[in-house]
């Protein structure tokens, strides 16, 4: 199973996303995720840079995590290229109205700070 | 241990003259017709067709009878371990029973082992007898000569008897030709039995069904040296959970068992590796740091590939082994990812550097192991020119590429080494295809390259194959839920491309079941969003699924 590889920026927990997430590790990449988030983090980073395919098993595991993550006061960021086909699948699917998605990583630092 | 450790032999050696280590041409003592009869049939047909548990219980009857002892022995020389195993026993059984196992120079059967020569004695001292099986039997004396083939210790041959008894040089004569049989056909019983485990185990390992990838030919042989133990030559390709397609040629160094065995170790941690990390340079140091973990002293040179046919990237690693071959569709032939560093199982292994190649669609590439291309009394540079400029790319003879780069390189002479090929063959995939695939999620990611690879070749726009792709993975994951049973189920993707539209089928032989929890009805919706017409046929058959999109 393809699972995301974290790292941190100023202190933030960063997951790099698989190429893929789909019905096929959506389950065991979003226990991962919350998993990486301490309880003092004020949130956590999706990195799509690498993403080609999110499917609506995928899309699901996002809406349950940033539930998770609200009740706990915490935030969750995507960072999705301008370009990419997902920001359309994004806004589809409405995700866009209810995550936060960013183009690149110094937008996420500067809409956090 | 050397000998003075092992006070356990309270005799001297029986005559010199006769006792030679390696005396295999001692003729029958005058006389003794009937024994020397008795020896020669020990290696007669009658006995060529048992197993060697059966082969050494008859030998040891017939020895027994032969030299008048209580008891007979084999042991058998582990050399790795320098250990006498006890293998067969007629009189004290309970040496093989327990298992008992003699030093290489310690005691009675170690010290004829070491010497390589015949050992009496006459009265034994049990005080220092090593194995306590020979005392609680009362064994009181003791003939034992070495197993030797082609001047190697191979194991032990002793007799005893109850009662005191001066063993004669007639008696060692005896027992030394009725060993020198025994060790041969010994030593051809284990060879065909270590050749026909280790030819089952390559052959289960190598002759899996590869995975079917729509657009790509898979190829792969391999074939032993000529007469001897196959080695450690393997091939694996296998689809990743990411959608890549993983291409391994390997070699473990040696040949027969041992190698074997450390191949299908390898070539499993490769497996788990492969699927667990994307960068090949960490599944290289893990590999290495696994063979290093076993304690042997054992080369393994493995190269190691991943294609991805969506962005047509190839990425290499190579410990050790000789350049693939690439054969893009000019017609062109060029060796590709070079051996970055030696083979692994060695604390230098390390620094390997994976290389990024492109491999476009038409293409080809033949992987292989150094057997292919190896000659006496020629330079490996002339073997890799040899492959550079063969004519491999003929499609007219009806071969798989890999038989057909095996025959114009390897088939004109009696193989020295092993060989294994592995080739690939990338076509287009035109107007359509068709792929029937496991029902389970692990083959979305695949099912997704070959539908996006399809349509890039059908020119369609980025964010039209986006759509199409997603939504025809969506009803995949449909089909795949529909699948009742967790074993043979399967369902189809037939893909269909006209001037104006694509349409994609997707069929199982479930029935249609909204999908479980909170992502109820999503995927259905994410469909519709994503091509122009979604249309569901449910029947008792199964269901099919079929999305259409029209040409922009």
């Amino acid at each position: 199973m393809s699972l995301p590889t974290l790292t941190s920026v100023n202190g933030l927990p960063v997951a790099r996303m698989p190429t893929d997430v789909d019905a096929a590790n959506a389950s065991g990449v979003g226990d991962e995720l919350a998993g990486a988030v301490g309880h003092d983090d004020r949130g956590l980073i999706l990195d799509f840079g690498e993403t080609r395919y999110l499917d609506s098993a995928g899309i699901d595991m996002l809406l349950r995590l940033d539930e998770r993550l609200r009740r706990r006061r915490q935030t969750l960021h995507l960072i999705v290229d301008e370009r990419s086909p997902l920001r359309r699948l994004l806004a589809i699917t409405g995700v866009d109205r209810s995550l936060t998605i960013e183009g690149d990583l110094a937008d996420v630092v500067s809409a956090i700070e | 241990m050397s000998e003075l450790d092992s006070p356990a032999v309270s005799a001297v050696p029986v005559g010199d003259a006769a006792g030679e280590p390696g005396d295999h041409a001692v003729e029958p003592p005058a006389g003794e017709s009937d024994a020397w009869l008795a020896v020669a049939e020990m290696a007669d047909s009658a006995l060529a067709y048992l197993s060697l548990e059966e082969l050494l219980g008859q030998l040891l009857e017939r020895i027994r009878a032969l030299v008048r002892a209580d008891t007979a022995a084999i042991l058998l020389l582990d050399r790795e371990r320098r250990l006498l195993l006890a293998r067969a026993a007629k009189g004290v059984e309970e040496e093989v029973r327990q298992g008992v196992s003699i030093p290489l120079g310690a005691g009675f059967a170690g010290r004829i082992a070491a010497e390589a020569r015949a050992v009496a004695i006459e009265d034994v001292d049990h005080s220092n007898v090593l194995n306590p099986i020979l005392r609680q039997k009362g064994i009181r004396s003791l003939l034992g000569v070495p197993l030797i083939v082609d001047g190697r210790v191979t194991g032990v041959l002793h007799v005893g008897t109850h009662r005191r008894r001066r063993f004669t040089r007639q008696d060692q004569q005896l027992l030394q030709m009725a060993a020198n049989r025994a060790a041969l056909a010994i030593d051809n019983a284990r060879l065909s039995e270590q050749r026909a485990f280790t030819e089952v185990l390559q052959h289960h390992l190598l002759v899996e069904r590869p995975p079917q990838v729509p657009g790509l030919r898979i190829s792969a042989k391999y074939v032993p040296a000529a007469g001897a133990l196959v080695g450690g030559d393997w091939y694996d390709v296998f689809n990743l959970p990411d959608g890549r397609i993983a291409l391994v040629v390997g070699d473990v160094a040696g040949r027969g068992l041992p190698a074997a065995a450390v191949m299908t170790t390898v070539r499993t941690a490769l497996r788990a590796y492969l699927f667990e990390r994307r960068e090949l340079e960490h599944v290289v140091a893990l590999l290495n740091q696994l063979i290093l973990s076993t304690g042997r002293r054992i080369g393994v040179s493995v190269a190691i590939m991943t294609l991805d046919l969506e962005s047509r990237e190839l990425v290499a690693i190579n410990a050790g082994q000789p350049p693939p071959l690439l054969l893009p569709a000019d017609g062109s032939q060029r060796l590709v990812a070079h051996a970055s560093g030696p083979p692994l199982g060695s604390r230098l292994s390390a620094g390997y550097e994976s290389e990024t190649l492109e491999y476009p669609s038409p293409s080809a590439l033949i992987l292989y192991t150094d057997g292919l291309i190896e000659r006496r009394g020629e330079s490996l540079d002339a073997g890799l020119a040899r492959l550079e400029h063969a004519d491999l790319m003929d499609r007219n003879d009806g071969l798989r590429l890999a038989d057909r780069t095996f025959n114009r390189l390897a088939s004109d002479q009696a193989l020295e080494d092993d060989v294994a090929v592995l080739a690939i063959e990338a076509f287009a995939l035109g107007a359509g295809f068709v792929v029937t695939l496991e029902a389970d999620p692990i083959v979305l990611a695949s099912l997704r390259r070959v539908v996006a690879r399809w349509l890039m070749e059908l020119g369609i726009p980025e964010a039209q194959r986006f759509d199409l792709t997603l939504a025809c993975s969506e009803a995949a994951t449909n089909a795949i839920e529909h699948a009742y049973g967790p074993h043979d189920a399967t369902f189809r993707v037939h893909g269909e491309a006209s001037d104006e539209q694509i349409v994609l089928h997707i069929a199982d032989h479930g029935s249609w079941r909204a999908r479980a929890g909170r992502d109820r009805g999503r995927g259905l919706t994410l469909m519709r969003a994503l091509v122009d017409d979604v249309l569901i046929d449910r029947s008792a058959a199964g269901t099919t699924i079929t999305l259409i999109s029209r040409r922009k």
